[in-house]
Formats: C-alpha cells, sequence, structure tokens
C-alpha cells in the first residue's frame, strides 16, 4: 500500500452554533479511488470545500505527504496539487477544449509585454491528454458548447491533469448523464487513477461507487461513520450506515 | 450543431453587413448618382472616425459581459473636448491638448469601472448616471458655447487627406482596431474576456482576474472617447459641448450590428468596424437625400431593433 496523498486528522468545521463536520479522520492514497458517500447535510461537501481550500476547517489538521498544511485560498489548495472538478464544471462554452483546458494559465509567448497565445503547444498538449484519457473527442479545437455532458466531464478532468495535479475531487460527476456516459466517466476516473493520481469521489449513486471505488467512506450529520474496502462490505451495508440503520451507527449514536 | 455554429462565426456577420452595405450603396447610386466619388468616401471615413473609436470600447465592454454597457460615452467625448480647450485656455500650452484629451477620458472611463466592480452599481444604471453627469458638466462649464484655439498644427492632422483616406482615421482608428483585434484573437487577456463574458462565474473559478479585466476595458472605453474627443478637436477646429450626443446610441447600434452579442462573450471587432463604415454610410447618404437629421435618428434606431430581433431568433435557431 502506497503512503498516504493526504491526511486528515481530526477536521472539524463549525458555522456558529452548527457543527458541519465534527472530527474527521481519513487518508487519502495515491492511485487510488475514494468514495464519499452520505446523505444530504451529512458534511462531505463541507469536507471537500476544506480539501479545496474553500472552507478552512475549525479544528484538526491536514498533511500533505506529511507535511501540514494550511490552505486560506482555492489557489493555495491547487498550487499544492489538488484540483476540484465541481459540479457545473466551470467551463466556458464559448471557447475551444484547449482554450477551456488552459484558461487561467495559459500558455504564452511575451512579445512587449504582452501574452501572446502559443496555440499549436497547447492544442497538441490537449490532443495528447485527450488521447491518454480515452476521451474519444478528436478535435481539441471543437467549442466546448458543442460537446455532451460527459464529454465535458472529460474537458473538465484534462484541465485538472494539466494541473498537475495529484489529488482530483469529483463532485457528482454522474449526477446529470445518461446511462451509456456515466460509464465513459467512471472509466475515466479509473483511468485518473491508474494514472498515479488520488480520487475522491462524491457520489449519490451506490452502484456508480461499487464500480470504481477502492475504498469508500460514509458520512452521517458531520461524522465518518464507517470507512470500508469495496471488497469486504455490499450495497446494503452501505445504505445501512446511510441511513442510519446499521447497529453501529446506532451504537455510535447512542453514545453522544 | 457545429455547422450553425460555424455559420455564426464572424465571416457571417461581415458578409452580411458587406450585402447591407453594397445595398446601401446601390440604392444611394439609384436614387442620386453624383453622390458616388472619392470625395464622398473621404467624407464617409473622417465622419467614421468618432463613432469608430468610440464604439470599438463600447464593444469591448459588452464582449466583457456582466451585463456591461458603456452609456456615457457621448458624456465622456463631450467633457474631454471641453477640458481639453479649457485647459489651453487656461493657459496650458497646446502641446498637452493630445494628453489632457485622452487621460481626461481615460479617468472618466476609470470612473465607470469604478462604479461598476468595486460599488457593483448595475452598469446600465452606473453609466447613464455618468452620461447625465458629464454631459451636464460638459454643458455647465462652458455655458453651451463652443470654445475656440485650436492649435494650427492639430488641425492639420484632423484635416489632412492620404490617398483619399483622412489622416486621423489611419493613424488613430486603423490601428486601434487593429490591436484590439490581435489582442482580443491572439492573446491570453483576449480568452479572458470571451471568458469571463460568457460565463463569469466559471471565469472567476478558474482564477481569471474578472474585475481587474472589467475596471481596465471601462477605462479603455474612456481613453477612446477621449481619443475621439481629440479628433474632434482637431477636425472642427473647436470644443463643442455637444459634440457627443446621440454616441451612446450609435456606438451601442454598431456594437450590436458587428455582432457582438448583447450578454457578451461572443462577437469581434472586425465586425464593429464594419456597423460603424455601414451606419455611416448610411447616414451620409440620407444627408445626401436630404432627409432631416430627425428621421436619421429615428433610422439609427430602427435598426438597433432589427438587430437585437435578429440575435434573439439567432438564439432560438441553436
Amino acid at each position: 500500500m502506497n503512503a498516504p496523498f493526504l491526511i486528515a486528522k481530526g477536521v472539524t468545521k463549525r458555522f456558529g452554533a452548527l457543527t458541519a463536520l465534527s472530527e474527521v479522520d481519513l487518508e487519502i492514497r495515491s492511485g487510488e479511488v475514494l468514495a464519499l458517500l452520505g446523505d444530504n447535510g451529512a458534511g462531505k461537501s463541507t469536507f471537500i470545500k476544506v480539501l479545496a481550500g474553500a472552507h478552512s476547517p475549525s479544528d484538526g489538521e491536514l498533511l500533505i505527504d506529511g507535511v501540514p498544511v494550511t490552505f486560506s485560498s482555492p489557489k493555495d489548495a491547487a498550487s499544492a496539487g489538488i484540483a476540484t472538478i465541481f459540479q457545473e464544471l466551470a467551463l466556458s462554452e464559448n471557447l475551444s477544449i484547449s482554450e477551456n483546458v488552459f484558461l487561467g494559465r495559459e500558455l504564452k509567448r511575451s512579445v512587449l509585454g504582452v501574452p501572446f497565445l502559443r496555440r499549436k503547444e497547447m492544442k497538441e498538449r490537449v490532443a495528447g491528454l485527450l488521447k491518454e484519457l480515452e476521451a474519444h473527442i478528436s478535435d481539441p479545437e471543437a467549442p466546448v458548447g458543442s460537446l455532451s455532458g460527459g464529454q465535458r466531464q472529460a474537458v473538465a478532468i484534462c484541465r485538472a491533469l494539466n494541473l498537475n495535479a495529484k489529488l482530483v475531487i469529483m463532485d457528482e460527476p454522474t449526477a446529470a448523464l445518461a446511462v451509456a456516459e456515466t460509464r465513459k466517466v467512471l472509466s475515466l476516473t479509473r483511468r485518473l487513477a491508474e494514472r498515479g493520481c488520488a480520487v475522491v469521489l462524491i457520489s449519490h449513486n451506490i452502484a456508480d461507487v461499487f464500480e470504481v471505488a477502492d475504498r469508500i467512506i460514509v458520512f452521517r450529520r458531520g461524522r465518518k461513520v464507517a470507512e470500508k474496502i469495496r471488497s469486504d462490505t455490499n450495497p446494503e451495508e452501505i445504505v445501512s450506515y446511510i441511513t442510519g440503520a446499521h447497529p453501529d451507527v446506532r451504537a455510535l449514536e447512542k453514545a453522544n | 450543431m457545429n455547422r450553425v455554429r460555424t455559420l455564426q462565426s464572424p465571416a457571417l456577420v461581415l458578409s452580411l453587413l458587406s450585402l447591407l452595405w453594397v445595398i446601401v450603396i446601390v440604392g444611394l447610386f439609384a436614387l442620386k448618382p453624383s453622390v458616388l466619388s472619392v470625395g464622398t468616401i473621404t467624407t464617409v471615413l473622417q465622419f467614421s472616425t468618432i463613432l469608430a473609436l468610440v464604439s470599438l470600447g463600447q464593444g469591448m465592454v459588452i464582449l466583457a459581459g456582466g451585463a456591461g454597457i458603456d452609456l456615457s460615452v457621448g458624456g465622456t467625448v463631450s467633457l474631454s473636448a471641453v477640458l481639453g480647450m479649457l485647459a489651453v485656455k487656461a493657459g496650458l500650452s497646446p502641446f498637452f491638448l493630445p494628453f489632457v484629451c485622452i487621460g481626461a477620458g481615460t479617468a472618466l472611463g476609470a470612473f465607470n469601472g469604478v462604479l461598476v466592480t468595486k460599488l457593483r452599481i448595475l452598469p446600465l444604471i452606473a453609466t447613464l448616471g455618468t452620461f447625465f453627469v458629464y454631459s451636464g458638466v460638459a454643458l455647465s462649464l462652458t455655458g453651451g458655447s463652443a470654445q475656440s484655439g485650436v492649435p494650427d498644427w492639430l488641425l492639420w492632422w484632423g484635416r489632412g487627406v492620404l490617398a483619399g483616406i483622412p489622416v486621423p482615421f489611419l493613424t488613430i482608428a486603423i490601428p486601434a482596431f487593429a490591436i484590439a483585434g490581435v489582442v482580443l484573437a491572439w492573446t491570453s487577456w483576449g480568452r479572458w474576456v470571451y471568458a469571463m463574458g460568457f460565463n463569469e462565474r466559471s471565469a472567476r473559478l478558474v482564477g481569471i482576474p474578472v474585475d481587474r479585466t472589467r475596471l481596465i476595458l471601462y477605462s479603455l472605453s474612456g481613453t477612446l472617447a477621449g481619443a475621439a474627443a481629440l479628433f474632434s478637436l482637431a477636425w472642427l477646429g473647436s470644443g463643442r459641448p455637444n459634440i457627443g450626443q446621440n454616441l451612446e446610441l450609435e456606438s451601442l447600434t454598431a456594437a450590436m450590428l458587428g455582432g457582438i452579442a448583447v450578454l457578451g462573450g461572443r462577437g469581434g471587432v472586425g465586425g464593429v468596424f464594419a456597423a460603424v463604415i455601414l451606419l455611416v454610410t448610411l447616414k451620409t447618404g440620407l444627408l445626401q437625400l436630404n432627409v432631416n437629421t430627425v428621421w436619421q435618428v429615428g433610422i439609427v434606431g430602427a435598426l438597433l431593433i432589427l438587430v437585437l430581433l435578429a440575435d434573439r431568433f439567432s438564439e432560438s435557431w441553436r
């Protein structure tokens, strides 16, 4: 087993009197898909926002490669190698695929201080990434507006790879996709992990999670209530953790 | 889907505008054959210079989205021209006139930018307010009278003609459009403008400095209006407090007609350039045919509505 890329120790987040996350300990390993499951309001979104630098934890710490880090903005998280693919993807439909992949950090050649684009290099780089991901998009110059939902996910993943992300957080990547598209995104997710990235997948769809995840963590009411290797568990058990019907969860909730 | 998109590219806008232009020319020729001469071309281009500069700024502000619009351009042109002349009257060496005009324009534009980006006032309202303020101040400073005293060397530039083409058109309008076109198409700044114009949220998420870019674009619109003011001085020989009248309406029409999407993110400056030439040709033609100026403004307004309708329909085709 690899050494963990990121360790969260006792991460707690309070919003006033409300405790959204309470003492979450977990490890994220490179080359592994980790699924976060939980009902609405269970704390998984708050947790990824802490990872992405959008929230700073009220308590606890994050360690990357064993070194404690604090993120004061999403930019800090990005420079530490954490890329978040938001539900709304943050793509500009009027620009081409390669322009989107490089948006905000274009390859450029400065002439008298004016940043001219190096279109050819950007195009080649994106074509390479798309091929590597087997995304079946032939033209990196096509406008993103003409792509399907799954292809847009592929573009967003390319963006993350291009930032040399070591940890990619995917927030409900299959929520709005048709069946065939979902398959494609799941295989992209798998391929991302095979490339050595750590992947955190948030999903409501247990079938999807069982298809790609190596490890499954269940959140409930701001706590981590279960951590299972996929092969040691089954969907029924996970559902009982999510709903709180599992005896372990009951015992835990009674204790508090 | 892809084909529709290609059809809506700048090439389509340009060919449509050229077609309209040919129709205007042919119509004009049919009604009054004597108008077609080199002299008319010179006149059209001379009249185009102010509108071209102002429309370029207007177009870029709209392109950057966020409900961007600059209604104050007319007021900025008037006030920059008046301020320039008043400074000369107050004893400033005329050598500095270009700097005063362009500097005043930039400052007035930057003020719009601050209202929009820092104080978060809706651009339509912010620039409507500054439009009244700027044009009001221009009138009250002068009591409504034209300010004379433009130096000869400036007139020489403003009225010069080279091979049938007015010198100011060659030396400021064309370079301004060429630079803007290159920056928008070939630099990362250009990509940022398109990205924030189309989807501001995603532009912010990827780390584009949206507010700073927008502030710069409003300032730039002011700079171009200041340059237009300078040209008006050099051409007319005096600073008129109402020189910018109707420019907001006409520059908006030119930007829309030139294919810049009202909500931003689509369009280019080439179309704006063609639209300016078309509008001024139409106006010059109407003037030659002795159509009342009141009607000219009405026709510009009607054209604007037509363009917005066309935009609306092309939207539903997609």
